[in-house]
């Protein structure tokens, strides 16, 4: 046997951490999974402690007792917000990664580790901008707001804390694309990666729900990543340029849509985890089903048209949007309380079920879910909405399912990796009492708000209305409590870790991480997992051609010309062009003598054009650029050439992709210039 | 400002409370059956059967919330105001034209912003929060709310907009 299969065997012996049946689920554990969970899951429990610490700090000043000046609170709210969602995302992240690499293998380490600093990187900068710059406009960094600080920051500080938000953004959608790129290559496109394929009777096995969810999230993923890249960019147009100029209204729709998407897909990452983990403490197998697979395709489309709820009170917000949302917000728990949370208390029901510090923590997720998600529903009715909307119980259901849903999942990822590897399970005085101080302390403070928002009292607020400071005071003392059970656990953690560390040094050594970083690359060289072409038949050739032929058109001096009346149908233009470039790209890559040159070598390369292309092409369209060109001929005809091959070579670094991932982000970055044509006027 | 329990809000609480209390029912249960040692088959036929009966309850449920919304929408539709007072929030401050308002009129505030989004918050001489409408910048938001009640109002930023946010309010009359 080698050492590497007699290491990975060592750490997969759990010393009857798990349920005796639960064993054979297990999944397989390698270095690069290690290294994901501890890298992802022990910085985003970093980030949930020491945010947590801060948001504290801001109830005791609510409090009217120890705390800070307004300025201050604010500063705060605005890095507590953004660090918390950083925190959970990256650990949600890694918990979901973990176990769909043990299912494709062509999930690649170092692309994952990317996605790890970007969003590192855009945390640090947003910790800048807030302690060192003063920025204060929220993490939903409403515009105008970033840019109208009433003295109390800087440009440089709006800037930074944007690119921050932005880094985040990049962080999501390279792990997006490369989960969502793996998981259509290795089980037969997207249609086999829902399990459509199987839901039709083409597919005997289907694949396990964890791809399901891997899959459903990632394409939403890459979506939303796009839709925040597409107002990050607008807003640092208009830092570089000050006549452009932004709607109010579309610069909402774009904040909410990844704002309220991307904190949603969290706990869907988190779904995909518990799919595996649970199984292991139940000892029944979470199995493909056709109400799975069926609720993650309503899934998608309900979290990607619920955000609107968010502008339910921008009475001029056209009607439609309004109204799906109403829909599609109640109509997103029915999956949730249906499929997901049901069958995890089928699993449970009668199992014998091995309870540890782990499991206690799924289990508690499961309940803040539950709960957080129905006082969302409810809030999510427009006239309830009417009157609690931007008052406490907001904080309260988010807080609600993230922090004793989600934060539950986040310790349970690491809880679960420590007694594995120490191959013992936490101590009962730990396994009892942290989760009960944790559940005591966390539904009490959450609980003051959910009183303080049916009293009507303002979010946000730095001093709290008169005479309603003692729910601050009874909310901090919950909190806590909530801290002292988390601290409590954080200690276990240690002791499990040096267990863990000791039992380590006993084991052989395993491979060199060198030789793993590359491995999802050499394995699918090896393999020959070449990235499918975009497209695969002739006539899909020559239809993309055809839409790239059509779209030109609007190159034709009378139509061009026309376009210059307005900016808005200027900067259409310009997005016509890219999509020209880019179905043009994509035509030639899936040519057979192009397509058999692309192999997994070009995939990062392909990566970062599809993101920094779109990017620039937006940073590409301000007046301080185009304005002086206008009247030179040759200049002008060029500069609409660049967008053009800009567009072209997005279609290259898509064709890199494979065909889901591909089209997913080609797509989305054509969408991205039509919504910046939407929005962004000026000039 | 004051605040005080409106009854509407108290019965939202009230429903969210129950709902709770029920899940957490469940999930104690389900916790206290956790021990047993049950055939998962035994489970599934179960499960199954009361998994369509849940689902059933919950589109009802929901679907029965969704369509009671539409008969209570706030969104401004043939209005029967009788006064429209214009309201303006800004960097900290709210104007509004006319100041005061006679009771029993049916208004229609026009609201919008000078500079960035705030969140027009009106609470009754109670401390009731009656309502709330973003105010943008560049947009006009109309709500229509009806005074029956003559003391003094308050009107309150419900969304974040900066250092001073909190206090960002201003008082009107509603007089007989």
């Amino acid at each position: 046997m080698s050492q590497a299969a007699t290491a990975t065997e060592a750490a997969n012996t759990n010393g009857g951490v798990l349920h005796p049946l639960g064993e054979k689920f297990n999944p397989n554990t390698s270095k690069p999974q290690n290294l994901v969970g501890w890298l992802f899951g022990g910085t985003g429990l970093a980030l949930f402690a020491l945010m947590a610490l801060v948001g504290l700090l801001m109830r005791f000043t609510q409090a009217d007792t120890v705390g800070v000046s307004p300025e201050w609170f604010y500063r705060l709210m605005t890095l507590h917000a953004s660090g918390m969602l950083a925190g959970a995302l990256l650990s949600m992240m890694g918990g979901l990664w973990f176990v769909v690499r043990a299912v494709v293998p062509g999930l690649s380490l170092g692309r994952a580790i990317a996605s790890w600093l970007a969003i590192v990187a855009g945390a640090v900068l947003i910790v800048v901008a807030v302690l060192i710059g003063g920025f204060a406009a929220g993490w939903t960094f409403l515009f105008p707001l970033p840019f109208d600080a009433s003295g109390q920051w800087s440009t440089w500080a709006a800037v930074t804390f944007i690119i921050g938000m932005g880094l985040v953004g990049v962080g999501f959608m390279v792990y997006c694309i490369d989960v969502l790129k793996a998981t259509t290559q290795a089980y037969g496109g997207l249609s086999g990666a829902l399990g459509v394929k199987w839901l039709r009777g083409k597919d005997p096995t289907g694949p396990p729900p964890q791809v399901i969810a891997a899959t459903a999230v990632t394409i939403q993923g890459v979506i939303c990543s796009a839709v925040g890249m597409t107002i990050v960019m607008a807003l640092l147009d208009h830092t570089i340029d000050g006549q452009v100029a932004l709607d109010a209204l579309w610069a909402k729709n774009l904040t909410y849509f990844f704002g309220h998407t991307i904190a949603n897909l969290i706990i869907y990452l988190a779904a995909g985890m518990i799919y595996v983990l649970v199984p292991l403490y139940a000892g029944r197998q979470w199995k493909l089903s056709k109400p799975l697979a069926i609720g993650w395709l309503f899934t998608i489309v309900f979290v990607m048209t619920a955000y609107s709820h968010h502008l339910y009170m921008d009475f001029v917000q056209p009607g439609a949007p309004q109204m799906i949302s109403l829909v599609a917000s109640s109509a997103a728990a029915i999956p949730v309380a249906v499929v997901t949370i049901y069958t995890g208390m089928m699993l449970i029901w009668g199992s014998r079920f091995r309870w540890t510090l782990t499991s206690v923590l799924l289990y508690l997720g499961f309940a803040g879910w539950a709960i957080g998600g129905s006082g969302a529903v409810i809030d999510s009715l427009i006239p309830i909405n009417f009157r609690l909307h931007n008052t406490l119980w907001v904080p309260a259901h988010f807080h609600n399912y993230l922090m004793m849903g989600v934060g539950m999942w986040m310790m349970a990822l690491v809880s679960y990796m420590l007694e594995r590897a120490a191959g013992r399970t936490a101590s009962r005085r730990t396994t009892i009492w942290a989760p009960l101080l944790m559940v005591g302390g966390g539904y009490g403070f959450i609980f003051s708000w959910y009183i303080s928002g049916a009293l009507g009292i303002p979010r946000r607020w730095a001093v709290q209305p008169i005479g309603t400071e003692n729910y601050s005071l009874v909310a901090s003392i919950f909190a806590i409590v909530f801290l002292i059970g988390f601290f409590m656990l954080l200690l276990e953690f240690f002791s499990l870790a040096r267990t863990a560390l000791a039992r380590r040094r006993e084991a052989p050594p395993e491979p060199a991480l060198a030789s793993i970083a590359g491995a999802s690359t050499e394995a699918d060289l090896a393999l020959g997992n070449a990235p499918e072409p975009l497209l695969r038949s002739p006539f899909g050739i020559a239809v993309t051609v055809g839409l790239a032929v059509i779209a030109s058109f609007a190159l034709l001096p009378p139509i061009s010309e026309a376009s210059e009346a307005t900016i808005g149908f200027h900067h259409l233009a310009h997005a016509v062009q890219f999509f020209i470039g880019a179905m043009l790209a994509a035509a030639l890559a899936s040519t057979p003598a192009i397509a058999r040159r692309i192999t997994p070598r070009w995939t990062n390369i392909g990566l970062i054009t599809v993101i920094l292309l779109p990017a620039g092409m937006l940073l590409f369209m301000i007046p301080a650029i185009y304005t002086d060109i206008e009247d030179e001929n040759f200049l002008h005809a060029s500069y609409h050439f660049v967008v053009l091959i800009l567009g072209f070579l997005l279609g290259l670094g898509a064709s890199t992709l494979g065909r889901t991932a591909g089209w997913a982000v080609l797509i989305s970055s054509v969408g991205m210039g039509l919504m910046f044509a939407a929005g962004v006027t000026g000039g | 400002m004051e605040v005080s329990f409106g009854s509407f809000q108290v019965a939202v609480l009230m429903a969210f409370l129950f709902v709770t209390m029920a899940l957490v029912t469940i999930f104690v249960v389900v916790a206290r059956q956790s021990s047993r040692n049950v055939a998962f088959e035994t489970v599934t036929d179960t499960g199954y059967r009361l998994r369509r009966a849940w689902l059933a309850f919950l589109v009802l449920l929901l679907g029965s919330g969704v369509v009671l919304s539409l008969f209570f929408l706030p969104f401004p539709g043939d209005s029967k105001a009788t006064a429209t007072v214009n309201v303006s929030g800004g960097l900290f401050y709210w104007s509004m034209n006319p100041e005061t308002i006679p009771v029993g009129s049916e208004v229609s505030f026009d609201v919008t912003s000078a500079d960035v989004n705030h969140g027009l918050g009106i609470y009754d001489p109670d401390g009731v929060l009656m309502g709330s409408v973003q105010a943008m910048p560049g947009y006009h938001n109309q709500l229509d709310l009806t005074f029956d009640k003559p003391g003094t109002y308050m009107m309150a930023c419900l969304e974040y907009c900066g250092f001073k946010h909190h206090d960002m309010m201003k008082e009107f009359e509603v007089t007989q």
